[in-house]
Parts: structure tokens; C-alpha cells; sequence
């Protein structure tokens, strides 16, 4: 992990509302794994104060640039939208543990709107280690949705949900992917983020399905490198209950471990 | 030359840029990002004498120009910390300041004990103020009897410096600075955080989990300086100043004010080279200025 200052390679508007941020950093760009998040200082002043946490979307190690995909909502992310070409950022990273994968195939990542940035990346990096590899991808509709096709190579089978129906299949996440398990697809594993209510539903299906599952999650982060114990999130393992920190132990955890 | 170099007490420091409790765990996370030996001193994160778990998520939240923090003094313990900390942090060639709180006066009588001898600790600050915890912190940091007596019973057990460091929750903190001065305190520290809330008006509940949390960074600043020059005013001992500092200007107010040293506490996870950043700024202005020695500025503000 170290600080650095990236420049900004390309930055523009892929969906209505989310921007894909590419920044030339070879040292990011070599180091980063999936999961991993940069902790970036979106402006100089004091409001926004904090730095906001991105998880990293794609690398490519050859050209040392690394990709972003950020929904604009608030006041960093308004900022961060404004930034152009030729600009520079402060990065603190490759900052906490990545997903680590166990092997078995296919892979299938579960991603509920912004949520999908970790799995792009992952997904991409399972595909290079020649894995077969799902993409279940759920907004509320069409406009929500990223074109994510862009992000990944050819290979990647993408499942789109939108509740709306204007886009692949009709209905949530969790239900569209329940219907492609009764109808035959078996995981090996599956790696979900997204909002919490998603992963919670998720999580809870899982107890029957008995996958191996790896989930990202979020938690509202002051120093990113796991001085402030801030982003704590409670985890049971051997009987016990403890608080971990999502910006070190995190943001990836087992979902099983996970206190939902 | 100008010459960063302060005391306070018995504590000589190389430079008066110190770290604030809880903000710089206990050294090991930063140690990539920076020199831990450029520091004036380490003051790692406050332990108990048993493990605590801390408060429920969400623990903090930005606000306008801070954030509000609700940790509840999450820490391994005292044991763990002696037995797995503190022998790295002795190979940190800089005075390392160990913040400790309790639930009874005895709690901080037995961890004054426990640490008294031990190599390596430079100074011992008392956590008065936390207003994370449900019970203990609050009412030594807020009431001037509690707070007489409990850093009375730490002094009979902890023959190093020892630091009080003050709550600003109360209607006048100069009254507590006497009080701890009279127990045996040999500085002071202020300010410790401003108790706050936030509404989750989606949830129509408080936003964190503890309901309330202590707010810092920068919002919080001019109500320091001001306590801090306050207490310049009123008391002999020397003041290490802390609140909202993010660079070399904020820590001259608080030096002005009348700090003999002061603490980077958001500033470090807004900026963690921040510490470096002043230190160097501090003996720029120090050189601009044609000011040798830093205790020129101590309480400059004030008229003599």
C-alpha cells in the first residue's frame, strides 16, 4: 500500500449517472487485486472532509492504468464527476483483502447496481485464469443499468435483471438467479456485492444452496487503513462475535462469517 | 538554526507535532506511509484493562467540515497490548504516550500500575472524556470531584508525566484543568471531542449506532484555540492543544493559543503525511520569522 498521485487518463459519463474514472498509476495498476479499493482524496478543502473509498473495477498492468466505475450521488462523488483529463488525484492503495477464489467452476458473481465495479474486475482476472464465469447483474431498469459488456471480455456470460423488466429478465437479482439454478446452472462459488438488503437476501438463500460465498461489503470509512476502527462490521467465527474492520480484514468477507 | 524542540513536564519532545489518541492506532497502519520517527510522539489508542468490543455500526459519519466518530473504545486490552504492542513500539525511537481509560478509579489505578516501569512509555494520558461509553469516561472527565480523585489515584501509582485530557462537554473546562492539576496532573490536554448527532431521516432514527458520537476536524477548531487560550490564562501547566489542526497555520493558532505541543487527529486520515507536512511548515514560518526557539511562540497570543 502506499500514497500516490494518479493521473487522470479518461474520465466519462458510461450510464446516466455512472462515470468511469481511468487513472495511469503503474504501481496501482501492478498491485491491485479484485476486492481491493483505492481511498481517494476527492477534493482539496474540507467539505467533503474524508476520503471516499472505490473499489477498483480493472487494471490493465501492461499500460499501469487502473479503472474506476463511481455513481455520481453525492458531494465526492460530484467532485470526483468533475475531474478531467490530465488532472491529478491522491490515492491511498491497494487497500484491504481481496477476493481469494477457491477453484471451483463456474464462478458466478452476483452484482446489484453500483456493486458490480469489484466483480468486473474479478470476473475479468477469473476469465484470464481460464474459469467459466457468470455475471448476474440487477438495477431497477434500463437507465440504472451499466453496460458492463464494455468492462469485460468476450466469454464473461452476462445474466441481466431489472425489476422493471426493460432489460433482460423481469424481476430482483436473487429471484432471477434463483430461477437459472432450478433450471440447471450449478456454482461453484458465488461472489456478491451490492446494497445491503440484496446480500442479506442472498446470504439467507445461501443457508439452503450451501455455496461457497464471498461478499463485499460497505461501511461508512474514515482513515481506509485500519487506524480509526470506523468501518466495523460484526463477524462470528469459532462461536464468538467480534467487530472487523471493512478497510483491512475487509471489504471482501465469507458471507457465512458475516452477522446479517 | 530554529529549533523545533518542546517540553512538556518532565516530556522533552524532538518536534511538538503529536498524534491524537485513536486516530493512529498504534503506529503500525501509517508505518508505510511515512517516517513513524519524524513524529514529536506516538500517543497510540486508548486501552482498557480488559479487551473492549466497541459500539455497534455505523460508528461515524461526515459532517460538515468533521465527522462525528462513536468507536467505543475498541481495543485488544491491556495484556495483548503488552504483550504483542508494546515491544514494537519500543524499537520506535520516539516518546510513545499511552492514552488508558476505565469504567471505576480502580480500573485506572490497576493500569497505571501495571505500566509503571515498563520500558518505553514515555507518558501516560488520561482518557477523561470519551463520550462513546456508556458509563466511566463521561462522569470522570465532567464532574470536578470524580475527576480530583481518580487522577489523585493514578499519581499514587504512575510516577511518569501524566497527561488529563479534558472533555470540552462541560460549562467550564478551566475549573476541571484546576481540578486535575490539584490531583497531580503535569499537563493538560484539550480538546477531546464535542458530543453531536445525526438523524437518519430516511429511518427517522439517529444516524450511528451508538445514537451519539463525539464530532471532530476542522468545524471544531475555534472552540479549542479558545479553550485552549483559556487555560493558558488560567493554569501553570503546559497545554498540549489538539482539535481540527490540518496544517502548519491551525497548529501555530493552537501554539499561539498557548500549546507547548499539539495533536493531528481527522487530519491524519483526510492527509496522513499531515504530521511531516506541519513539522516542515512549522520550521519554515520558525526560520521566516527569525524565530530560534519555539517557546517564543508558546502563548504569543496573549498580551504580557
Amino acid at each position: 500500500m502506499k500514497q500516490c498521485q494518479a493521473l487522470v487518463q479518461e474520465i466519462n459519463e458510461v450510464s446516466s449517472y455512472f462515470y468511469c474514472l481511468t487513472l495511469e498509476e503503474p504501481y496501482l495498476a501492478q498491485t491491485a487485486q479484485p476486492g481491493q479499493f483505492l481511498h481517494l482524496r476527492v477534493g482539496n478543502g474540507i467539505a467533503p472532509l474524508l476520503r471516499r473509498p472505490f473499489s477498483v473495477a480493472g487494471t490493465s498492468p501492461a499500460t499501469g492504468t487502473i479503472r474506476l466505475l463511481f455513481r455520481r450521488v453525492g458531494a465526492g462523488t460530484e467532485l470526483l464527476s468533475c475531474l478531467r483529463k490530465g488532472d491529478w488525484l491522491d490515492c491511498l492503495g491497494p487497500l484491504g483483502t481481496p477476493f481469494s477464489a477457491v477453484g471451483k467452476d463456474p464462478a458466478v458473481l452476483l452484482a446489484g447496481g453500483a456493486g458490480v465495479a469489484p466483480l468486473l474486475f474479478l470476473g475479468e482476472s477469473m476469465l484470464n485464469a481460464g474459469k467459466n464465469v457468470h455475471l448476474f447483474y440487477g438495477a431497477a431498469d434500463a437507465k440504472a443499468l451499466l453496460p458492463v459488456d464494455r468492462f469485460l471480455s468476450p466469454g464473461v456470460l452476462i445474466h441481466f435483471a431489472t425489476e422493471d423488466g426493460s432489460v433482460g429478465e423481469h424481476g430482483n437479482l436473487s429471484d432471477v438467479f434463483k430461477l437459472a439454478l432450478d433450471k440447471g446452472l450449478a456454482p461453484g462459488e458465488l461472489f456478491a456485492c451490492g446494497p445491503l438488503p440484496l446480500l442479506r437476501v442472498l446470504a439467507n438463500e445461501n443457508r439452503r444452496w450451501v455455496l461457497p460465498m464471498q461478499v463485499s461489503l460497505e461501511e461508512n470509512m474514515a482513515c481506509g487503513v485500519g487506524a480509526c476502527q470506523g468501518c466495523a462490521v460484526l463477524i462470528k467465527k469459532d462461536g464468538e462475535t467480534l467487530y472487523k474492520r471493512v478497510c483491512r480484514e475487509g471489504p471482501v468477507f465469507n458471507s457465512s462469517e458475516v452477522v446479517w | 538554526m530554529s529549533s523545533l524542540k518542546t517540553r512538556i513536564a518532565k516530556l522533552e519532545l524532538e518536534t511538538p507535532l503529536l498524534t491524537a489518541s485513536g486516530t493512529f492506532g498504534f503506529g503500525d497502519e501509517y508505518a508505510s506511509l511515512m517516517n513513524l520517527e519524524g513524529l514529536g510522539g506516538l500517543v497510540v489508542k486508548t486501552i482498557t484493562l480488559l479487551p473492549r468490543s466497541g459500539n455497534p455500526p455505523p460508528r461515524l459519519v461526515e459532517t460538515p467540515a468533521g465527522m462525528l466518530n462513536a468507536i467505543g473504545l475498541q481495543n485488544p486490552g491491556l495484556q495483548h497490548f503488552l504483550e504483542k504492542e508494546l515491544p514494537l513500539l519500543q524499537n520506535l525511537h520516539i516518546p510513545l504516550i499511552l492514552s488508558i481509560a476505565g469504567e471505576t478509579e480502580e480500573e485506572y489505578a490497576a493500569l497505571a500500575e501495571a505500566l509503571e516501569g515498563c520500558t518505553g512509555i514515555a507518558a501516560l494520558e488520561l482518557n477523561l472524556s470519551c463520550p462513546n461509553v456508556k458509563k466511566g469516561g463521561i462522569l470522570f472527565g465532567t464532574d470536578i470531584v470524580l475527576l480530583g480523585s481518580l487522577v489523585e489515584k493514578v499519581r499514587a501509582h504512575w510516577t511518569g508525566t501524566l497527561i488529563a485530557k479534558l472533555t470540552p462537554n462541560v460549562t467550564d473546562v478551566v475549573h476541571l484543568a484546576h481540578a486535575a492539576a490539584r490531583g497531580g496532573a503535569d499537563v493538560i490536554a484539550a480538546i477531546n471531542t464535542i458530543r453531536g448527532m445525526v438523524i437518519d431521516i430516511t429511518k427517522r432514527r439517529p444516524l450511528l449506532g451508538n445514537r451519539f458520537g463525539g464530532l471532530s476536524g476542522p468545524a471544531v477548531r475555534p472552540v479549542a484555540v479558545k479553550i485552549v487560550y483559556d487555560l493558558y490564562e488560567a493554569i501553570k501547566l503546559p497545554i498540549i492543544g489538539m482539535g481540527g489542526i490540518m496544517n502548519t497555520n491551525d497548529a501555530l493558532q493552537f501554539i499561539m493559543a498557548g500549546a507547548s505541543a499539539v495533536a493531528v487527529g481527522t487530519g491524519n486520515f483526510v492527509e496522513p503525511r499531515t504530521i511531516p507536512q506541519i513539522t516542515a511548515g512549522l520550521k519554515e514560518y520558525m526560520e521566516k520569522s527569525g524565530i530560534k526557539d519555539l517557546h517564543e511562540l508558546v502563548g504569543a497570543a496573549h498580551e504580557s
